[in-house]
């Protein structure tokens, strides 16, 4: 379809370069590190932390497909880092629960000695 | 293709700010579920649909569900003013953050990578399910990884148990009414 548009029909349908998602993916590890590094409560610490693990997976990802002597391994990877960060999530939950339990309080700013 | 990546980066970025700004926890769980799903969006981009099936999976719905529950859990009255749920860090934290982003970004982006080409990844499943299992030529490594991370699994639900357990009151007084009952 010739004409005016057909440029912008062309910038629509390129292909994305591995430097944007591994941009994309850099910035979102930025995120996860500011939350996890100011906010109070362990729950929303983890999330972050969750963030930031699937940041490092999408970077994988990314170079697993773009990469020829990568030859589609980080996808694999990416599942076992999966599988990782579930047995975080659950061994971390346990311990804010205990954490909960014996003080009352999930903020981390009051929970810096370690003795109960 | 670029409709579609703008679309997923801007949901999984503002998702992400939405959990670290957000004041109430269980918005930020939400927000947190948003960005999980814009990145099975890019794993699909990517050529990993297999990948993708497993992060709605295990992400959206397994991990989402379980800080859900941790929530409720640890319930708190809910805060009204920003302040207090960011400590004092929250303007040095952010220079860090923008400095390691920064800083990340720039690298990512000048260095060479050689010739790199989309849609070399494993869309066939079955390969997929070869080189997690370490059969596939190439993948021997995971042969041991995949037993490691199963070791890892079942050390991790004993060791989340035996955290998580009751171990005050009422276990002493169930084993004092066995005792009795003795």
């Amino acid at each position: 379809m010739p004409g005016p548009i057909q440029p912008i029909i062309d910038t629509i349908n390129q292909q994305i370069p591995l430097e944007g998602f591994l941009i994309v993916a850099a910035v979102m590890f930025a995120i996860g590190a500011w939350g996890a590094v100011i906010r109070r409560n362990a729950v929303v610490v983890f999330m972050c932390v969750e963030i930031m693990i699937n940041a490092v997976n999408l970077t994988l990802v990314a170079f697993a497909d773009f990469l020829p002597s990568a030859a589609g391994l980080g996808a694999s990877y990416a599942a076992l880092i999966i599988a990782i960060a579930a047995a975080e999530v659950a061994v971390g939950l346990a311990i804010v629960l205990a954490i909960f339990r014996s003080r009352r309080t999930v903020n981390i700013d009051e929970v810096n000695s370690m003795r109960g | 293709m670029t409709i579609v990546f703008g679309f997923l980066a801007g949901m999984m970025l503002i998702s992400a700010l939405g959990v670290v700004l957000s004041r109430n926890v269980v918005h930020s769980a939400l927000f947190m579920s948003g960005s999980f799903f814009a990145v099975a969006g890019f794993f699909v981009m990517l050529s990993a649909p297999a990948l993708a099936a497993f992060q709605l999976l295990i992400y959206v719905g397994a991990v989402t569900v379980v800080i859900l529950f941790g929530i409720m859990f640890t319930q708190q009255p809910q805060v009204r003013s920003f302040s207090t749920i960011v400590n004092k860090q929250v303007w040095a934290g952010l220079a860090v953050a923008l400095g390691v982003g920064g800083f990340l970004s720039y690298i990512l982006a000048t260095e060479d990578w050689g010739a790199t080409e989309a849609g070399q990844g494993t869309r066939d499943v079955a390969a997929f399910g070869e080189y997690l299992l370490g059969v596939g030529p190439g993948s021997e490594i995971f042969a041991m990884l995949f037993q490691l991370v199963a070791i890892l699994l079942f050390v991790a639900v004993i060791a989340a148990i035996v955290i998580s357990r009751r171990k005050d009151t009422d276990v002493e007084s169930a084993s004092d009414v066995r005792e009795v009952g003795e």
